[in-house]
């Protein structure tokens, strides 16, 4: 006896339980939509491209980026370069002030 | 749903960090985006001469390791960053305010100590052009040498014994031996 097989190419019906989710967004994709629609994610992106300037955080990854060479470095390569190094290297303060901001924008339109 | 505060709480700033996070990514997208852009277009030209420097300061390092003792023998010729050459001597010539010479620069230092007056020759000259005043301070001062050269030696003599009083006066008159 041969057991049916399922068909490979038919994707595989979603679940109950993610077909919920889909209905109800989590609260991190609420704040984000908020954040874009308002603005206020742009202003912030700013505010921390501004602060890493200032700080010299940004020079300090050019600066292990062209230590990468100049030979067939991809996009991909760069990021992974710096990621590890980039997120630790953020300077406090400058972390506190944007979470700050963060927490406030959430508490002004707290669900 | 009805979350208590301290939920609340904990989700928010799970939010925020993770909301952070998300930024700070997208500026490091950004940065290497540049950095890509920058490299494969060859508009960074500080990274050539960066190279070109490295190179040649590996090179120098090289040579002053390799050749120190030539350098030094070869001092007629010695070439600074320039590429100019110095000879050892200086060779412009000028006129010395003092006496109106024409005087090569590389002389003038030591034709400037015979002709101002740092040498016995020099005090000669002067005595012999100067004005009254000046002549009594050279008058005086072979006399006040000579003196000072009894002094010394009296100096010595006192030490021996007699008190510094008494033989200040002894001095003043002259009359000591070695006179």
């Amino acid at each position: 006896m041969s057991a049916k097989r399922s068909s490979i190419n038919r994707p595989p019906t979603p679940d109950v339980d993610r077909d919920r989710e889909n209905q109800e967004p989590t609260l991190q994709e609420i704040i984000n939509i908020k954040m874009i629609e308002s603005g206020e994610k742009e202003r912030l992106k700013e505010l921390l491209r501004e602060r890493l300037i200032e700080c010299g955080w940004r020079d300090e990854m050019k600066s292990l980026c062209r230590k990468k060479g100049r030979n067939n470095v991809t996009v991909d390569d760069l990021v992974h370069v710096i990621t590890p190094k980039g997120r630790a290297s953020v300077p406090d303060p400058v972390k506190a002030e944007l979470l700050q901001r963060i927490r406030s924008f959430l508490a002004s339109t707290a669900t | 749903m009805s979350l208590t505060n301290d939920d609340n709480m904990s989700a928010h700033s799970q939010v925020s960090s993770h909301f952070f996070e998300d930024l700070l990514d997208s500026i490091i997208v950004d940065v290497a985006s540049e950095c890509h852009r920058v490299a494969r277009l060859g508009l960074d030209r500080n990274f050539e001469e960066e190279e070109e420097e490295l190179r040649l300061s590996a090179q120098a390092r090289a040579r002053v390791a390799d050749s120190s003792n030539n350098g030094e023998t070869n001092s007629k010729y010695v070439v600074d960053i320039f590429g100019q050459t110095h000879p050892p001597v200086a060779n412009e010539i000028f006129e010395c305010m003092n006496c109106g010479r024409s005087i090569v620069a590389g002389r003038f230092a030591p034709h400037l100590e015979k002709c101002m007056g740092k040498g016995r020759k020099a005090r000669l000259k002067v005595t012999r052009s100067a004005t009254a005043a000046q002549n009594r301070y050279t008058r005086g001062s072979p006399g006040s040498s000579y003196s000072s050269y009894s002094n010394s030696t009296g100096m010595n003599r006192l030490s021996n014994g007699a008190s510094s009083g008494v033989a200040g006066e002894e001095y003043s008159n002259g009359s000591f031996e070695e006179l």
